[in-house]
């Protein structure tokens, strides 16, 4: 049997940033979210994404751009990435090409990434015996369902200095145009076509300093971010209406402008110390959002006590500690992270609204306040290790991690119109093998990286031959617009190869 | 593995073991939810706007709809059972026909005449595409053609068949033989026997053709048709293409919540709304795109008036028709919108508020045989069957949905009666700018 979730509450953040960055993502529904986001390349995806005590010598300038100065000479990169929802949900491919170089003190980098999104289709069933809509006739032509990839570009830029004393100082850009958010147009039930149309915006001013020693330098990096993401989900539904002159159903077209808007302000800092055994690093982390939300998008689930949404603001942290062995052709990570999460969401009054009390919100006053308490937890694990093929110059690496990320919260929502208060307690776990394989060159390195991510799921469709579900008018048999929706549980498959070239 | 990653490999069991996923703990819906899940099994859908009409056709409808000549006594028109400012009813129980005087409530039937049976059914929304018309439905779209009449060709939809029909009737339109008209002449429509229908109808276009400013009316409307080749068909068009331009009146709170404004409607009318597709069940009868109009019940209607046909003095409703035994005092569910600016309700107007409809069916069976015919008005009193007899014979058929009292309380009643009165199109409260201020026959406008 499939696994069917029933789901309780909907809201999703989407924030655009590099995989693994320093914006907390926040989700109250176990929805999976391909992969879009890791666009670059990154050395410890394969150890289950462990960062807090191990440096990841090919991801971290793309984070931090302080870190930048750690590289030894500059380099070419690229790092194709593919990413698949399982049956056949969704998937996309993005193609990145970044170059990173430093001459006396300075250093910089660029990349593009031209991103391909397939759309999203509710995940195919095993089975499944189609039921045939009755589709009405139309007083517009119907546009089918849009089958092609749409894509996305990505602009770095990025700029730093080592100063003295073993401080280097960075600062970043990147910029998103927006065509395709992975899974956006499956939260719309009963829609046409989503035509999704936006851009993003990621500041990051950053700072390492590190204090050589004997075991090691100790090191505190610090980032301060802003990332600015706005949205319009032009959303195409086909509604049933009845026409008096044509004396039939019909469906008419009906456009919703869904607008999707998140500013987000945030700080991190990473303290790493080395221990006394030898290659053992501990390192603690702390990051700080402070987001705000001047309009969330009002998604559709069937069968899914919509929660509204307009303005609101969340405030969330990570508070992490790792640990970390790199000796000789081993290395090893851990990381364990508790991520506390508030979000205050709430529903404006379009008009004046007379509540079950007898009283009256003004326009612009709150009929409906949502409060979320997260408590989740995040835990990365990995470990690799070099092997030197004998005689030969050349290297292979291997890698294996998991990454296990709880998701729990409580949601405290008064409905001001209603005069109601309702509770809901919930949660989920989703976890991550990954792995990796390196091929090291004198003058080359191949890197392939891989992981699946278990326990979310995407909205699918179930047809319902209940007579209930019907209603006879005239001679026509009307199906229900559409059968209730569950979250089906699918797997997210990431494939990245990256390739890096020393410049000369 | 030193001291310092113990904690952690603990940290990660604990972590792990905690991670079990959390079945989401019951949630209420909220009402929006609720009634949206509820309403979505029924194929309730919103109206769209009517087709643009012809202005010269309603024109001549109007015209039409308002002038006493259709009558034989030229003393009644369509609108005089069909006042705007009654919502296009007269808010009588049983309509008035020729030979009455007075308007609306008011209305008192002429020396010697008895009421029409049935209640007036309102004419807003009448040409929405209702599959059946007339309290007993026998006159239908694609249905079987009516016993007592041979309706010509060319009519374009079922309303435009059905104002074919007053003017024969005796009762509601054409008058008794021996009648004689407003100003003392004898009445020609009363001349011909019942089946000579065609006659009839020639007889009212010969009435009309003979004032030249219906021949300019009708010639603006039907230019390419010469006046001798008009016939009554041509009036009725236009009377019904009058009902599409002026009468359709389907943009209420309810509309505007199905096309998916939440705001539509009040937390009361919502949870109304609620009981009415749940709990209530009065979607099973008055659901589809009209909230009604589609199939026929009985619903333990007191008994009232002169009665019809073979049953007379009672009305057995659809069952009164050829081969309909099943359908014993089973009449149309009406569609529902606009129903607060309707009253009295069902069939025979009964009941006189939405209140008293609700509370009827909360307990059919007691409201049936508790009925008191002194909340009827005076005049309709007298015509109640209330004996025993009469009553079990009503509820031997009662449908099966209503033997099982609701037991709505007091609350659930108010909140059904709120969402009743969030089907009514603001447009439709008013609509005393349809009566023209004369018509082309110079006879007072009702």
């Amino acid at each position: 049997m499939f696994g069917l979730r029933a789901v309780c509450s909907i809201a999703l953040l989407v924030v655009v940033v590099p995989a693994g960055a320093q914006v907390i993502p926040i989700k109250t529904i176990p929805i999976a979210q391909g992969d879009q986001f890791q666009i670059f390349p990154s050395n410890n995806l394969g150890l289950g994404g462990v960062s807090i005590a191990l440096a990841d010598s090919v991801g971290d300038p793309f984070i931090n751009p302080a870190t930048t100065a750690r590289l030894r000479g500059s380099r070419l990169f690229s790092a194709p990435t593919v990413y698949s929802v399982s049956r056949r949900a969704g998937g996309g491919r993005s193609l990145p090409l970044a170059m990173l170089a430093r001459r006396a003190t300075w250093y910089g980098g660029l990349a593009l990434v031209l991103q391909q999104v397939d759309p999203s289709r509710p995940p195919q069933q095993g089975g499944f015996i189609a039921v045939a809509n009755a589709v009405p006739p139309s007083t517009a032509e119907i546009p089918g369902p849009d089958l092609r990839a749409h894509g996305n570009e990505y602009a770095f830029g990025m700029i730093g200095r080592t100063l003295p004393g073993n401080l280097s100082i960075g600062a970043s850009a990147l910029w998103t145009g927006l065509h395709a958010l992975d899974g956006v147009d499956l939260l719309y039930s009963g829609s046409l076509r989503v035509k999704q149309t936006g851009h993003a915006v990621d500041l990051r001013m950053g700072a390492v300093k590190e204090w050589p020693g004997e075991r090691g330098a100790r090191s505190l990096e610090a980032i301060v971010l802003h990332n600015r993401f706005a949205a319009t989900h032009s959303v195409l539904f086909a509604d049933r209406v009845w026409d008096p002159g044509l004396q039939q159903i019909v469906s008419q077209l009906r456009t919703d402008h869904n607008f999707d808007h998140t500013n987000t302000w945030g700080g991190q800092l990473k303290y790493q110390v080395p221990l006394a055994p030898p290659g053992w690093r501990i390192g603690w982390m702390l990051t700080v959002n402070r987001a705000t939300h001047p309009k969330l998008p009002n998604y559709e689930i069937t069968n899914v006590a919509v929660i509204p949404w307009d303005p609101g603001r969340s405030y969330a942290f990570d508070l992490g500690v790792g640990l970390s062995k790199v000796l000789g052709p081993a290395t090893f990570g851990v990381d364990a992270i508790y991520e506390p999460i508030s979000s205050y969401t709430w529903a404006d009054a379009m008009a004046p609204t007379t509540t079950l009390g007898g009283d009256t919100i003004a326009t612009g006053g709150k009929t409906v306040e949502n409060r979320f308490r997260f408590s989740n937890a995040v835990f990365r694990i990995g470990a690799g290790r070099d092997i030197n093929l004998e005689g030969s110059p050349k290297m292979v690496g291997l890698q294996v991690g998991l990454t296990m990320r709880s998701i729990s919260y409580r949601l405290l929502q008064t409905n001001h119109v209603e005069l109601t208060q309702r509770t809901l307690r919930t949660g989920w776990f989703e976890w991550t093998p990954t792995w990796g394989l390196t091929l090291r060159f004198p003058e080359l390195e191949l890197r392939y990286r891989g992981r699946v991510t278990k326990g979310a799921g995407r909205p699918g469709a179930q047809f319902v031959s209940n007579f209930r579900d019907f209603a006879l008018a005239g001679a026509a048999i009307l199906a229900a617009p559409s059968g209730p929706l569950n979250l089906i549980d699918v797997n997210t498959s990431t494939h990245q190869i990256s390739l890096s070239l020393p410049l000369h | 593995m030193t001291v310092s990653v113990r904690p952690l490999c603990v940290a990660a069991l604990v972590l792990a073991a905690a991670c079990d996923e959390t079945p989401p703990t019951s949630f209420s819906e909220s009402l929006d939810a609720q009634l949206r899940r509820s309403i979505g099994p029924w194929g309730v859908v919103p109206i769209a706007a009517p087709p643009q009409q012809n202005p010269a056709l309603v024109a001549l409808g109007r015209a039409l709809m308002f002038d006493k000549i259709l009558s034989g006594n030229r003393d009644i028109a369509c609108a005089t059972c069909h006042q705007p400012a009654m919502h296009m009813t007269d808010g009588l129980p049983l309509a008035i026909g020729t030979g009455g005087s007075g308007s609306g409530p008011a209305r008192t039937l002429g020396p010697g005449r008895s009421f029409v049976p049935r209640n007036a059914p309102s004419l807003l929304n009448s040409t929405i595409g209702l599959f059946y018309v007339f309290w007993d439905g026998r006159l239908s779209r694609g249905g079987p053609p009516l016993p007592e009449v041979t309706l010509p060709a060319g009519l374009p939809n079922v309303i435009a068949a059905q104002a074919m029909m007053p003017v024969l009737n005796r009762r509601e339109m054409r008058g008794g033989l021996g009648d004689v008209d407003v100003f003392g002449n004898p009445n020609e429509l009363a001349q011909f026997p019942d089946s000579q229908a065609t006659q009839i109808w020639r007889a009212v276009m010969q009435r009309l053709l003979a004032i030249p400013e219906y021949v300019t009316l009708f010639s603006a409307a039907y230019p390419g048709v010469p006046p001798s080749s008009l016939t009554f068909v041509h009036a009725a068009t236009a009377i019904a293409a009058f009902q599409m331009a002026a009468l359709m009146k389907a943009d209420s709170p309810f509309d505007r919540y199905l096309r998916h404004d939440d705001n539509a409607l009040s937390v009361e009318e919502k949870r109304g709304g609620i009981l009415f597709f749940t709990r209530a069940r009065c979607v099973s009868c008055h659901g589809g795109p009209f909230l009604g109009g589609q199939n026929f019940s009985n619903s333990g209607v007191p008994q009232l008036g002169p009665g019809v046909g073979q049953g007379a003095p009672l009305d057995l409703g659809r069952g009164e028709l050829q081969n309909n035994a099943g359908y014993r005092f089973a009449f149309r569910a009406p569609p529902l919108r606009n129903v607060e600016l309707t009253a009295p309700y069902f069939h025979d107007g009964s009941l006189p508020t939405l209140e008293s409809v609700v509370a009827h069916y909360s307990d059919v069976p007691k409201s049936l045989r508790e009925f008191n015919p002194a909340t009827l008005p005076a005049a309709v009193q007298s015509s109640y069957h209330g004996d025993q007899a009469t009553i079990d014979d009503i509820l031997r058929t009662l449908d099966f949905q209503l033997r099982t009292p609701l037991q709505l309380t007091e609350t659930e009643q108010r909140e059904l009666v709120a969402f009743l009165k969030a089907l009514t199109d603001p447009a439709a409260r008013d609509l005393t700018a349809l009566t023209p201020a004369s018509v082309p026959s110079g006879l007072p406008v009702p």
